[in-house]
């Protein structure tokens, strides 16, 4: 009740014109930010944290919300339509959201990706609203051991889950994280892999890799077709909204999906990406028509989805109720409060409830008003795949080497970029499953560094990683991933032997 | 004709600048344009010092130069660093550094050392933090130094940054001071993802080594203790003054994490003069002051002399540390 009362309070607040407007304002900016290949909420917020300084916390604050999730709902737009994800959380929307838009199905994988993102968004921060404080408690449980298993759990799937052939994703994996080593090592503070070269030892960002194997893969592959002049994907559109059948498909995995994305969201350094890989192949495991899986099955768009913005708003979590950032946008946001004079932390309820109430309700605001600004959008974006690609490739091409650049200012990332690139066409034409790859690197280095982390506060005692419950269930996890796609296949061939 | 005309304007800008810049070096001393760089992404400390710096020069009117602020970041700043060798000799470029500049040349992960640019000032101070969960068994640092001396694998140290930089050194210096041996068996694990204060939340480490602005509101809520700070003075208000110092507790030394100001080497004398009398006037303003307030920032001003001297001392003494530690 006292909760509820709160919230309602919090809604006063975010329901007032000003507020709203911010919300739209920010959301609008937010959506075009997290397009953009390498601009991601993180910077979004950075560029609007100047503005927020005159117009007082609550606003900043809100404000910033807004951007956020504009972000995370902008940033599979480009998922969609150009096999580019905008971020990092964005990229297993590329898995079924680009095949829909290749077979002219882009109006519903647009249409329940934002409905998706809406239902994820809001399940999450009713999930926030109610059980803020235990989940924060969860979180802190996680120590390197906890997050070693989880990375290895989530390695394991995507390996297991390739499609056809387990060696071949093991292979690309192991790409992955070689990938993930370069840099300089944390723990022991030596460099590996940078050949003399200084930009390279702060490793190699895994935005980088993403673009370079989806964005320009995507137009090196084409470059053997484009001389026919290109056939456009579509150029009649249909209204933006989706079928009671892709309803029924969807509902599910996206209610599912939402839990799941939020408690991973939470965790400080697991984010978006790592929710919205786990909720694909946890998907692609339930469902029963696996082999639409990667050739444009809706539940695999809506899973992923739900789960992206339901961890964008699990990993306001720690930042609120422990002062400690879960995520880089997050970070950037903590500094801004503690520049207005605000901090964040376990007193923040106590001291500005009209400041925290007002946060969590404008995520529900924000949620729907970006929903609804988002779908009349998505009525102009689909039009993009009615450009000939002649013309859209090189717009592409010079979206990725912008977005590329904005990530780290220098140019020896483009060299690896077109490398990558060309890698991606070659993994393509070799049949190797490339999401391994992009998980590996992603998760990787945290990988490597969580296990030495553990390995050495447990004075190189290996048992330590299987002390906790939790270390015990992902274990499970982990073994029964790599078991029952085994299992299954044992069984058809079984069933297969007397035909 | 339209191209051509264009080609026409493109390269009477082109000169016309190329013109000003020499000029403006040459002759008179601020040039129409002077960069000041962070040496990292946006959102970080030094990117907020030097944005900072130049919004209060700009408002005072101390500067009178568009003052645009550049990222170049990687390598820890070792990419600015040597983008600096390419521009010696120039005064048209301030960079914001401080102790990496000096540890990444000690731990051999850049050729180029702080001599190899010109120290303008040193401007802010923070200071290395010691902290423990609130269920900790250890109450001062004096316990955590004797269970060291007695065991050197018996506290876990945790930091932001990677091993043999400033996170591991700062700690390393203190626990030298105490007495503790074998610095180099010390175990310290980095957390680069962001989860440090978390894993102390949960007691995943046992000790914390980070900087006292960044734990600030985590001592005032109560769930984190911290058992030091490394000013040579209490510092702020409030349970942050409550924090004792290492002196206090008769481990003699002190660690600052600085941050100051430099230009490219060998800048001209009219700039280093130039600079000298718009930061000395800058600190004393009340828009700086009210900057530091804001920023929870120490002041911590020395001109170029004796910011210099300062940085050879300095150099000297984590030189010492990271030889019997690293052995390189």
């Amino acid at each position: 009740m006292d909760i509820l009362s709160s919230l309602m309070d919090g809604f006063s607040v975010a329901l007032q014109p000003y507020y709203l407007f911010l919300i739209l304002v920010g959301g609008i900016l937010g959506t075009v930010i997290g397009m953009l290949p390498g601009l991601g909420p993180a910077t979004g917020v950075a560029i609007l944290l100047p503005m927020t300084f005159s117009m007082g916390p609550t606003a900043s604050l809100i404000t910033m919300m807004g951007v956020y999730i504009g972000a995370m709902f902008g940033g599979s737009r480009s998922s969609i339509l150009i096999n580019t994800p905008g971020d990092g959380a964005a990229l297993a929307a590329t898995f079924d959201g680009y095949p829909m838009a290749m077979k002219g199905r882009a109006e519903s994988a647009l249409a329940i990706s934002a409905i998706a993102s809406l239902i994820g968004g809001t399940i999450a921060a009713v999930l926030m609203t109610l059980m803020a404080e235990p989940v924060a408690g969860l979180a802190i449980k996680f120590g390197p051991a906890e997050y070693c298993l989880l990375m290895v759990a989530a390695l394991s799937m995507t390996v297991s889950m390739s499609k056809g052939n387990m060696l071949k994703g093991f292979l690309s994996m192991c790409i992955g994280l070689a990938i993930s080593t370069v840099g300089i090592d944390g723990q022991s503070g030596l460099q590996r892999f940078t050949f003399g070269v200084l930009e390279l030892q702060t490793g190699i960002d895994f935005l980088v890799v993403i673009i370079g194997i989806y964005a320009l893969g995507e137009v090196f592959k084409s470059f053997s077709t484009l001389g026919e002049g290109g056939k456009k994907a579509q150029t009649k559109f249909k209204k933006i909204w989706i079928s009671k059948d892709d309803w029924k498909r969807s509902k599910w995995p996206i209610l599912r999906s939402a839990p799941v994305g939020f408690i991973i969201g939470a965790l400080p350094g697991a984010g978006g990406t790592m929710a919205s890989l786990m909720c694909y192949n946890n998907e692609k495991q339930l469902s029963k028509n696996k082999e639409e899986f990667g050739h444009g099955a809706i539940e695999g768009l809506a899973a992923p989805e739900s789960a992206n913005n339901a961890a964008s708003i699990g990993a306001m979590i720690p930042m609120l109720s422990l002062g400690v950032p879960g995520s880089g946008t997050t970070a950037v946001m903590m500094g801004a409060l503690l520049m207005l004079g605000i901090q964040p932390g376990p007193l923040l309820f106590a001291q500005h409830p009209d400041t925290a109430w007002g946060l969590i309700a404008s995520m529900f605001v924000a949620n729907v008003i970006l929903a609804i600004v988002n779908l009349p959008l998505a009525g102009v974006l689909v039009r993009l795949l009615a450009i000939p690609p002649k013309v859209l490739y090189p717009i592409v091409l010079s979206l990725a080497f912008v977005g590329c650049y904005a990530i780290s200012a220098s140019v020896v990332d483009f060299y690896i970029l077109i490398i990558l690139g060309v890698a991606g066409v070659l993994m393509a034409r070799l049949d190797i499953p490339t999401s391994p790859m992009i998980l590996a690197a992603i998760v990787g280095g945290q990988m490597e560094q969580s296990f030495r982390q553990g390995y050495r506060i447990s004075n190189q005692d290996l048992s330590a990683f299987m002390d906790s419950g939790i270390a015990q269930g992902l274990l499970l996890v982990t073994v029964l991933s790599v078991l029952l796609p085994l299992i299954n296949t044992i069984r058809s061939k079984m069933v297969n032997k007397p035909a | 004709m339209i191209r051509l005309k264009s080609m026409f304007t493109g390269i009477v800008i082109a000169t016309t600048s190329l013109i000003s810049t020499n000029f403006a070096i040459a002759a008179d001393y601020p040039p129409h344009t002077i960069n000041m760089v962070a040496p990292a992404g946006a959102g970080g400390g030094w990117d907020l010092t030097i944005r900072t710096v130049a919004k209060t020069l700009k408002d005072t009117g101390l500067v009178d130069a568009n003052m645009p602020v550049v990222n170049r970041p990687g390598g820890g700043g070792a990419v600015n660093l040597s983008y600096m060798q390419t521009q010696s000799g120039k005064g048209d470029l301030i960079s914001v550094y401080s102790p990496p500049i000096l540890l990444t040349n000690l731990t051999g992960l850049t050729q180029y050392s702080y001599q190899d640019t010109t120290p303008l000032a040193r401007l802010i101070t923070d200071y290395a933090a010691f902290v423990v969960p609130e269920n900790s068994k250890y109450k001062t640092i004096k316990e955590v130094m004797n269970a060291l001396k007695q065991d050197p694998k018996s506290v876990k140290i945790g930091g932001t940054s990677a091993a043999g930089s400033m996170d591991h050194i700062q700690f390393l210096l203190v626990a030298k001071a105490a007495g503790v041996e074998n610095l180099r068996n010390i175990d310290y694990v980095s957390f680069q993802n962001g989860s440090l204060i978390a894993q102390a939340l949960g007691g995943h480490v046992d000790l914390i080594s980070t900087g006292l602005g960044d734990v600030a509101g985590l001592v005032e809520s109560g769930k984190l203790h911290a058992l030091a700070q490394t000013a040579d003075k209490r510092i702020g208000t409030g349970l942050i003054a409550e924090i004792p110092t290492v002196k206090e507790q008769g481990i003699d030394v002190i660690f600052e994490n600085w941050r100051g100001l430099f230009g490219p080497k060998d800048m001209p004398k009219e700039a280093v003069a130039y600079w000298h009398d718009a930061l000395q006037k800058m600190v004393a303003t009340p828009e700086w002051k009210a900057a530091l307030k804001r920023n929870g920032w120490d002041d911590a001003y020395q001109d170029e002399q004796a910011f210099t001297e300062f940085l050879a001392d300095t150099n000297t003494q984590y030189k010492t540390l990271i030889k019997s530690v690293f052995g390189r």
